[in-house]
């Protein structure tokens, strides 16, 4: 791989320890993948440090204490306990106090300490062709479909792009990958951003990494839908970006997007392909549940705007416990905004930096012993998301029920569960 | 000593007794940290434990969080102590990888997964070879 001087200082340590570690496993990764160079990036969104896995919040206090600071503006990944917040979740406090040292790591780094998977609805939204480097998938997909910006689906090395500025150019780094494979033909109406994301989880898993190419929506889905979208494709598939032309930067046409090839397939997504992944999801059959969940991924104003709507001067049923998740600098402007208190009077838990799959609620994570992690016992999860569904299914190993936003707010409300409602 | 060539993707020197899984892995949801043990649906390789083992598998399965897992099996010693893919792993795994130190080779020039599992081999990342130690 052709390197700079720049790249080839820090890989000899001239730039301090940091510096070179992250250039070297950066080096090896585009010798893996067959980079001829490196790009400069814009943004990374970085790892949180995960207090549910041993040694992680360590593995950034590491770096942070052999001097890494992030070149570029960065934001971080969505965490392992609301710290500040915890008890109303249940969380230990031994959880809590650990993540909290994550965040003075991260702000030693000079990172924004976001702890999201929305950063964009927290103001990091990187622009056309910024090359950037994001740890979650949700975001890798947002930014290359929504916005124009160019990452591929990270792992930890995020953290080494944000420490040098750099990444192997490979992936769709090149223009060459960021061209249409399958051509979506959507016959259904998503009409609610559950049903977008119910179509995202279908699409995904017949699309598998695939660059999927939508036509036939009636209108241009809100961004709120776009993220659902991506998120699910990116869930059930290892889709990093999706095209809908005339939405995505910079797709004029399916011609452009395919660069005047042919689709290597076509696929219809019907209405029933929808209903399907709810009924897929829907698994507690006695309708029994002791959570509902809004705000996968983490919600934008837009949508505490329509919680708020949804539940003023109502009230959460007796036994109900109704979570709201959202990045705390949402939930700033959430509170200055009055949507907070018209939620919290109502008697949802607003819960920021996690979210039920990602919180002590997991049993597939690997906490240290020490910190007394113990799952409580749940039965169901109502959801309003399919990704959040398959993670509930996968690591908390509960059964969900997956419906509209709507239904989900009269399920907190009546204490029973509403099935979604045909548009 | 037989040696095979292969692709070098992470660096690194270790041997161990190979373990063949005929079927793709996913780090994150097939393995158990804690033990090492597959829990994945992999009929050739089901509850067989991983730890200090040559893993070689077909391909990797994608999941962008299959870096941490491979580093939890780590943290916890559980880990295999090399691994050989026949199609290239996915760059979350290559992450995971060169992040606990465990050499990767791909695309060796014979079919490794018809070796029997326990034949004792030793990967050199860094040259991209298989050497059959018995």
């Amino acid at each position: 791989m052709r390197l700079n001087d720049d790249d080839k200082a820090m890989l000899d340590g001239r730039q301090g320890e940091a510096k070179r570690l992250a250039m070297d496993g950066l080096v090896q990764l585009g010798n893996a993948f067959g980079a001829e160079d490196m790009v400069s990036i814009g943004y990374a969104h970085i790892h949180a440090g995960m207090a549910m896995y041993l040694h992680d919040v360590e593995l950034m206090e590491e770096l942070a204490a052999k001097g890494a600071s992030m070149a570029v503006p960065a934001s971080v990944n969505i965490a392992n306990a609301d710290t500040v917040n915890w008890q109303q979740t249940g969380a230990p406090e031994k959880l809590a106090r650990l993540q909290q040292r994550a965040a003075t790591a991260q702000n030693q780094m000079g990172a924004s300490c976001s702890f999201t998977c929305t950063p964009y609805w927290a103001g990091h939204w990187p622009t056309w062709n910024t090359h950037m480097t994001s740890i979650e998938s949700t975001v890798t997909v947002f930014c290359n479909s929504v916005l124009g910006a160019k990452s591929n689906r990270d792992g930890f090395f995020a953290v080494y792009a944000g420490i040098t500025g750099r990444y192997p150019r490979f992936g769709y780094h090149l223009d060459s990958n960021r061209v249409g494979t399958h051509l979506v033909r959507v016959e259904a109406t998503p009409a609610t951003i559950s049903d977008f994301s119910c179509l995202g989880f279908h699409v995904g898993r017949l699309v598998g990494d695939g660059v999927p190419v939508f036509e036939g929506f009636t209108r241009r889905p809100s961004l709120d839908e776009l993220d659902a979208l991506g998120a699910a494709l990116a869930t059930s598939g290892g889709v990093a970006l999706f095209i809908i032309p005339g939405v995505t930067p910079p797709y004029a046409s399916a011609e452009q997007a395919f660069a005047g090839k042919a689709p290597r397939q076509t696929l219809n997504a019907s209405p029933r392909d929808v209903k399907a992944v709810y009924d897929e999801f829907c698994s507690a059959k006695d309708g029994k549940f002791d959570l509902v969940h809004l705000g996968c991924p983490h919600a934008s104003l837009e949508e505490m705007k329509t919680y708020a709507a949804l539940l003023a001067g109502k009230q959460v049923a007796k036994g109900v416990e109704l979570w709201i998740t959202t990045s705390r600098a949402v939930r700033n402007e959430a509170q200055l905004a009055g949507i907070v208190r018209t939620l919290e009077t109502a008697g949802a838990k607003i819960i920021s930096d996690t979210c039920p799959i990602s919180c002590h609620f997991a049993r597939s994570a690997s906490p240290d012993p020490k910190l007394g992690v113990v799952p409580p016992p749940l039965r169901a999860i109502v959801v309003e998301s399919a990704k959040q569904a398959k993670y509930v299914r996968d690591m908390i190993r509960c059964d969900t029920l997956l419906t509209g936003t709507e239904e989900a707010v009269e399920t907190a409300i009546t204490g029973r569960f509403v099935a979604r409602r045909r548009a | 000593m037989r040696e095979i060539k292969a692709r070098s993707i992470v660096r690194g020197l270790a041997s161990g007794p190979a373990l063949v899984s005929q079927e793709p892995i996913s780090f994150l949801g097939d393995l158990d940290i804690t033990s090492g043990t597959i829990i994945g649906r992999l009929p050739s390789v089901e509850g067989m434990s991983v730890k200090g083992t040559v893993l070689i598998f077909p391909l990797t399965m994608g999941s962008a969080g299959a870096w941490r897992f491979l580093f939890q099996l780590y943290k916890h010693g559980t880990h295999p102590v090399a691994l050989i893919t026949r199609e290239p792993p996915d760059p979350s795994v290559v992450q995971g990888a060169i992040l606990a130190n465990i050499p990767v080779v791909c695309e060796p020039e014979e079919d490794v997964l018809a070796l029997t599992s326990g034949t004792r081999l030793e990967v050199d990342g860094a040259a991209g070879t298989i050497r059959l130690l018995q």
